[in-house]
């Protein structure tokens, strides 16, 4: 195939225009819930600046996915703003609200814990056995940052319009193993060196916590294992075991979140360890969007393979025309495949359909989920380093 | 149904995003009848359970919660807690001294001496079946004490 | 009659304790539906064992608590850690290096004795002091005589064994060779924290 049919196959940008007036209604919807926000009361410039600093330059990159046709890079891009965000303003508000990083037994009682939807697995059990919440949070909304209405209202949302997409355009963490994944050029330890059966091991993880959760009624995961405690709260070392606990999710945020990634360029944390990420593939079964592979235009380059962030794509993918279940529609084999042969489908209609449609129907509930979670985490840590640079604290 | 389906999968896809759009609204509008509909709380192990009790004096209030043996599943463990609660921290006195009835039977069970500034306490049992004091804490606005207890039915 | 009863109310809870160890255990053996069905009666029959022997203690010192009391962690401790092993041994059996002593004996136990992994599995799950396990000595002591606290234990046995029916039909999936790996990953991490909680338990006791 010459060069420029090649660029012409991969090339799925469309015009600016075009770009522009699809975005305008998902942005302005975006930006009816910050409009919100900023009603009533005294409105501090500073928090104005932030969010429409943080909504246009999400909005701008949005328009360029559509235009350049580079999905996976602009995604990228939000995602791992999302995640530095994330910290950047959690930890001045929990030296604001408790003093200290660090989650003491006195806020534990005091449901001082924030949720995250990483807990959805373990409560599922107990709350439909026992009608409690096996967490030391807050029910609703109240002092701490994420209450476990809130959290749960927005795990079912997210994985109703967009399923295992949640860990490429919602996900507060994952942008973390992205960065670190696309730090170097070229990996130290190849695709084909990592055993595939490593991908059995979030769903055996998960497996796991939800049985170990039941009998000990307290969130296992959230105690012994999630790394990404070390840019958000955790217990405070108190006693030996609470000692034990930090240092293995610390060494877990270096190997998985870290080294790994930088050494593999994939997304390990991500790919070969979250639970959560596990359960949301059963949950891609029932969402509407998919990615497949056009098995006329393929020709077996195996690419796709070799750059998946999630070890998603395998032979048996490139035989069935579609990722294994764990895909999390990130984009990267549809701006890869040097064909064009791989491209957002909805379930059901004619896999020739118009790729551009599907895009851009996928598009819009991930467009909504980033900037509702994403564009508002920039925002509030712009809001942090604004206030930083103006009074020389980050702290309210 | 083969020209049904495209049609089906358009407009699931815009459903789609129709819920994603709809999750800020929805957390600010269905977070409370949820939780009301399901009656779910959060686990009393983090939470001291229901208060079963609550003791008047004046500035402030004394919380009693009832009983904790719930059991991983069904039934009652053979060892539990019960947390009473001083409410609100600023209007306590420098020293609580108090007898509770955690049983509810009217008869004090075990007496709690309270230094409420730097958490020391003192429990003083009455009933066998109350073991030890587990500790004392102080969340914000007030503070609490566990105390272990084994399980008087059992 | 009372203790099937009291064993059907409970037996979720020793469902529960149970399965952690179990499901990843048949999942990672991927039999058939007959073959998790003996697997499972012989977990039973070696949890049936470790009750019995707690029974027959209960009778002879008058009273399981007080034979126990300050035991009970160091007791829980050993059959957590003895439990961790075992359930290492029955996934990573197969893939031991040869020549390695340790295995090498394991192996030759094992094909000699192959019962011996779900009974010995059932056993240390049994010796966990357990709330049902409790209920069923309180109730078995109150018959008077011998014969009918073993009795009433049997009945509450096989009360809260109904519980377990399920469990073999996860041999409908044994074709799903990933049920087998995500099987032997989860057996592993729970025998890690059944080991981890066995040595904090024989800590606290020791200490």
């Amino acid at each position: 195939m010459t060069t420029s049919v090649r660029t012409e196959a991969r090339s799925s940008g469309m015009a600016v225009w075009k770009a522009v007036l699809l975005m305008l209604p998902a942005a302005l919807l975006s930006s009816l819930t910050w409009l919100g926000n900023l009603m009533g009361g005294e409105i501090d410039p500073l928090i104005v600046v932030a969010l429409v600093a943080s909504w246009l330059g999400f909005t701008v990159l949005f328009v360029l996915m559509l235009t350049t046709g580079k999905t996976y890079r602009y995604r990228s891009i939000m995602f791992i703003l999302t995640a530095i965000a994330l910290p950047l303003d959690f930890i001045p508000y929990m030296l604001e609200t408790y003093g200290s990083m660090m989650l003491s037994e006195d806020v534990m009682f005091n449901g001082g814990a924030s949720f995250c939807p990483l807990t959805m697995p373990m409560i599922i059990v107990p709350a439909l056995v026992k009608g409690v919440v096996i967490f030391p949070g807050e029910i609703l909304p109240g002092m701490a940052k994420g209450a476990f209405s809130v959290m749960f209202i927005l795990w079912v949302g997210a994985s109703l319009s967009v399923g295992r997409g949640w860990c490429s355009w919602g996900c507060f963490y994952g942008g973390w193993d992205e960065l670190f994944s696309r730090l170097r050029k070229k990996p130290l330890i190849k695709h084909r060196q990592i055993d595939s059966r490593w991908r059995y091991l979030p769903f055996a993880v998960l497996l796991a916590i939800v049985l170990l959760s039941a009998i000990t009624f307290s969130p296992i995961y959230c105690e012994w294992l999630c790394p990404f405690k070390a840019v958000t709260e955790f217990q405070a070392p108190s006693s030996a075991l609470a000692v034990i606990q930090i240092t293995i999710f610390a060494l877990l945020f270096l190997g998985l979140v870290v080294v790994l990634p930088l050494l593999t360029k994939r997304r390990i944390q991500c790919g070969l360890f979250c639970p959560f990420g596990a359960m949301q593939s059963f949950l891609n079964k029932i969402n509407i969007f998919e990615v497949r592979i056009d098995l006329e235009k393929c020709t077996q380059c195996k690419k796709c393979i070799r750059e998946c962030p999630t070890f998603s794509l395998d032979e048996s993918s490139l035989e069935s025309g579609k990722p294994l279940m764990t895909c999390t529609k990130c984009a990267q084999c549809v701006d890869t495949c040097p064909q064009g042969a791989i491209a957002y489908h909805i379930k059901g209609t004619p896999l020739k359909a118009n790729s551009i449609v599907a895009k851009v129907l996928f598009l819009y509930p991930a467009y909504i989920l980033l900037m509702f979670l994403g564009a508002g985490s920039v925002a509030a840590a712009l809001y942090r380093i604004l206030m930083l640079v103006t009074t020389g604290s980050m702290l309210h | 149904m083969e020209k049904i389906r495209p049609v089906l999968g358009y407009i699931m896809a815009v459903f789609s995003c129709l819920i994603s759009a709809a999750i800020l609204p929805a957390i600010a509008t269905l977070s409370e009848p949820l939780i009301t509909a399901t009656g779910l709380t959060i686990s009393p192990n983090y939470s001291g359970g229901e208060v079963v009790q609550t003791i008047d004096h004046g500035a402030y209030e004394t919380h009693v919660h009832r009983m904790v043996f719930d059991d991983v599943l069904i039934g009652e463990r053979k060892e539990g807690f019960i947390q009473v609660d001083w409410t609100p921290l600023d209007a306590l006195p420098a020293r609580i001294n108090e007898e509770i009835d955690a049983d509810g039977d009217g008869q004090a069970d075990f007496r709690i001496e309270l230094d409420t500034a730097s958490k020391e306490a003192t429990l003083t049992p009455y009933a066998t079946w109350v073991l030890e004091l587990e500790g004392a804490y102080k969340p914000k606005g007030y503070m609490l004490v566990r105390v272990r207890l084994d399980n008087p039915s059992r | 009659m009372q203790g099937f009863l009291l064993g059907l109310a409970n037996g979720t809870t020793c469902l529960a304790f149970c399965a952690p160890a179990l499901i990843p255990f048949l999942m990672h053996e991927g039999q058939t539906v007959r073959q998790n069905l003996v697997m499972v009666l012989k977990f039973l029959g070696g949890r049936m064992g470790g009750y019995l022997i707690f029974g027959l203690l209960a009778w002879a010192t008058g009273s399981l608590l007080s034979s126990v009391a300050g035991y009970e962690g160091l007791l829980i401790g050993i059959a957590y850690v003895g439990l961790a092993a075992v359930l290492l041994v029955a996934v990573l059996r197969k893939k031991a290096p040869a020549g390695s002593c340790a295995f090498e004996g394991a192996r030759a136990t094992l094909n000699r004795w192959p019962a011996l992994l779900p009974v010995g599995m059932g056993f240390l799950a049994g010796l966990k002091i357990c709330p049902p396990l409790l209920l069923a000595f309180t109730g078995a002591a109150s018959t008077g005589t011998l014969i009918g606290s073993l009795v009433f234990f049997l009945a509450f046995f096989l009360g809260t064994s109904v519980y377990f029916i399920p469990i073999p039909f996860l041999g409908v999936f044994r074709r799903v060779s990933a049920l087998q790996i995500v099987g032997k990953f989860a057996a592993v991490i729970v025998s890690l924290y059944y080991l981890g909680a066995g040595i904090l338990l024989l800590a606290g006791g020791v200490l």
